[in-house]
């Protein structure tokens, strides 16, 4: 290891950057979209209708058991023998989203079921329900009870993109691999592509810290 | 028992009308039968010893529990049933609820909200009313119950007593037939008991109808126009505060007179 | 599929389990040293502790894999696969352990420890069976949590060409070009594993409920 090392990395920034956006990108809208399909699915758990609730359970637990690379794989691989053909940038996308999705709207459920009952028991006393009752106010406090955990969901799906490598998305680790194949510095290369996954989670934690200052006193 | 059914056809004053009402958990038969009418500005206060029903009865009137048998009319609109006999649906039971105002004995108030956002928000976003109508209504209620200056501050940087006020103001916000207090003052410190029961007070002097499940004996004798008595799921006496705390007929009324230290 | 495809499935669930497995045996003592070090307030390493933890926890597996495989070699270190990923996996696993021990300390009460100061036991006394007891029965959840994230990312040791039980479903299914039942296959196999690590989650606690301590 040495300054050369260094410089080959600075002369391949161009890849870099490709990997740097696509790692950005597919964490950036995973990370909003399965909170939001976790939003939606999480009333399900509760719904009064046993197979919507059956089904809902079912996804997240096998969703829970699977290895998300095996899941990429059944994305990628799998779906096109029922027609559906995605690029592997789409199918990264999709397998990331789905998987998460799960994930998230277990973590919402458990803080679902830690809301006071009483604050639920005064919205249907005056008269929220349904959709009104979930936006105005199990939503919000789900959300805000359920930050430190959404957080690291967060930093699981930065790790997770790591995968999508394997299905040549480059990505940080894609890119950094393909220099080092090149150069022969793998070591260098390496420890600059974890360097730059631990800054993308301090950055995630730093924002996750500041919202959960925000919403402490707001959480009952 | 006989003094204690309905005497009269119910007035077109009558807000309230609960007939034969029954609830079981399980096994547990929590409410047996029970009768009372209400009419405008009347005040009841619900007393008896612990687990005689009376909070099941407040929630069995605004239907948070579904009541085994028995009816409840608002105004003489049957709660939980529509016009043809059907059982309600969401959107027609949530228009009877917010017809309702509830006081919860620990607040129960949104955290995520500010005390102005706690009172709008049944009205803007169940009665669907003019937003900046419903603002001015909701900082005249809040001036009422003497939080104007903590209309933006969140529930948690709140004392008891005034998230119980706040509380109050957010039932008194949807312009309710009827207000249901369940013990608003036993979560509180002594200290801030005081202040909720005094905001009661002028309440029931400005005319309001109120159910008030509670442990304060002097303040429901000042208050009250009738006091209902209940143990184990029955209605033992309905009479008026000078009679019950005075006179009480029964042996039950007066153990419990006696144990809760009323002289 | 034919019957070397089901032993490919056997020996990559071995190299799963197995993996998984060492790691978390190394991981657990090495991990509760780094909670110590942080507990214990001791300067320069408790705030090494904490960084090495920071990194380690935000590096993907398929990165941190490859770092010990293809970049040791730089330093004249030549690793065969297999142990290459047990190294890595147990470097995650010690990072992940130390979280968890970490949190039960912070739960365990401090004083319970200075009461054991005062009548007279050694630190190794005091470390064995005042704290060791309460801090283990408090951990066996996120332990066993731990080995199950472990066993989900162990597919990562197919990038240095290990043969894992995902990597036996997608080659199956290559050659096969019928890539669902293989994937399915796979996919039971992983639901076994978990049910197993439940299983084993609750007779652990039993036996600590039933022990008393």
């Amino acid at each position: 290891m040495n300054l050369t090392d260094f410089q080959i990395i600075y002369d391949e920034r161009e890849t870099i950057y490709q990997g740097i956006e696509a790692t950005l990108s597919l964490v950036f809208i995973s990370g909003v979209v399965s909170v939001f399909v976790g939003l939606v699915l999480t009333p399900l758990f509760f719904s009064k209708v046993s197979w919507l609730r059956k089904a809902v359970e079912w996804l997240c637990s096998a969703m829970r058991c699977s290895p998300f690379l095996l899941f990429v794989y059944v994305i990628y691989f799998g779906l096109p023998s029922y027609g559906i053909n995605f690029d592997k940038y789409t199918s990264g996308l999709v397998a990331l989203i789905v998987y998460h999705s799960a994930y998230m709207a277990i973590i919402l459920r458990s803080a679902w079921v830690d809301i006071p009952a009483d604050i639920l028991e005064a919205g249907t006393a005056y008269g929220f329900r349904g959709a009104a009752m979930i936006r105005r106010i199990i939503g919000p406090l789900l959300l805000m009870r359920s930050i430190p955990m959404v957080g690291n969901q967060w930093i699981q799906i930065i790790k997770d993109s790591a995968y999508l490598g394997i299905i040549s998305v480059v990505d940080i680790t894609a890119a950094f691999n393909s220099i080092q194949s090149i150069y022969f510095n793998p070591f260098v290369c390496f420890i600059v592509a974890g360097l730059m996954y631990w800054l993308l989670c301090l950055l995630i934690e730093f924002i996750v810290n500041g919202v959960a200052h925000y919403a402490r006193e707001r959480i009952a | 028992m006989n003094a204690i059914a309905n005497p009269k056809p119910a007035t077109t004053d009558t807000v309230l009308r609960v007939q034969g009402i029954s609830k079981s958990f399980g096994d547990n038969h929590v409410l047996k039968d029970i009768s009372f009418d209400m009419q405008k500005g009347e005040v009841v206060s619900l007393l008896g010893p612990s687990g005689c029903g009376k909070s099941t009865l407040l929630r069995c009137i605004n239907w948070l529990e579904e009541p085994d048998a028995g009816h409840i009319r608002l105004n003489s609109e049957r709660m939980g049933y529509a016009g043809s006999g059907a059982k309600m649906n969401d959107t027609q039971l949530s228009q009877m609820r917010s017809r309702i105002g509830m006081v919860f004995q620990h607040f129960a108030l949104w955290p995520h909200m500010t005390v102005l956002e706690n009172v709008m928000a049944s009205p803007v976003h169940v009665q669907k009313r003019d937003r900046k109508e419903v603002e001015n209504e909701a900082r005249a209620v809040l001036k009422r119950v003497g939080l104007e200056d903590k209309m933006d501050m969140l529930p948690s940087r709140l004392s008891g007593g005034q998230k119980q006020r706040v509380g109050i103001a957010r039932a008194l916000a949807m312009k309710p037939e009827i207000l249901l207090f369940d013990e608003p003052t036993s979560a509180l410190d002594p200290m801030l008991v005081g202040e909720v029961l005094e905001v009661m007070r002028d309440l029931a002097a400005d005319g309001a109808t109120m159910v008030i499940v509670t442990h304060e004996m002097k303040f429901a004798r000042q208050v009250s126009s009738r006091i209902i008595f209940m143990d184990s799921g029955h209605i033992i006496e309905n009479r008026s505060p000078e009679d019950f705390f005075d006179h009480p007929q029964t042996d039950k009324a007066k153990t419990f007179l006696h144990s809760v230290q009323y002289k | 599929m034919n019957f070397y495809d089901y032993l490919s499935f056997v020996y990559g669930a071995l190299s799963t389990v197995g993996v998984s497995f060492v790691a978390i045996i190394v991981g657990i003592p090495l991990g509760l040293g780094l909670a110590l070090l942080r507990w214990a307030r001791i300067p320069v390493f408790g705030k090494c502790a904490y960084l090495y933890v920071s990194i380690v926890r935000s590096c993907p597996a398929v990165t941190l894999i490859m770092l010990i495989y293809f970049g040791l070699p730089q330093f004249g270190i030549s690793l065969n696969p297999f142990v290459a990923a047990l190294i890595s996996f147990s470097i995650t696993a010690t990072a992940f352990n130390c979280e968890i021990w970490r949190s039960s300390l912070l739960a365990f009460d401090r004083s319970q420890y200075e009461a054991a100061q005062a009548f007279g036991m050694t630190r190794w006394v005091r470390f064995r069976h005042v704290l060791l007891p309460q801090i283990w029965r408090s951990s066996i959840p996120g332990l066993i949590n731990e080995m199950t994230l472990l066993v989900k990312n162990s597919p990562a040791i197919s990038v240095i060409g290990l043969l894992d039980i995902t990597r036996a479903a997608q080659r199956i299914g290559a050659r096969t070009y019928e890539p669902i039942p293989p994937l399915l296959l796979g996919f039971a196999i992983y639901i076994i594993i978990v049910m197993l690590l439940i299983e084993l989650q609750k007779r652990l606690e039993t036996r600590i409920r039933s022990a008393g301590i």
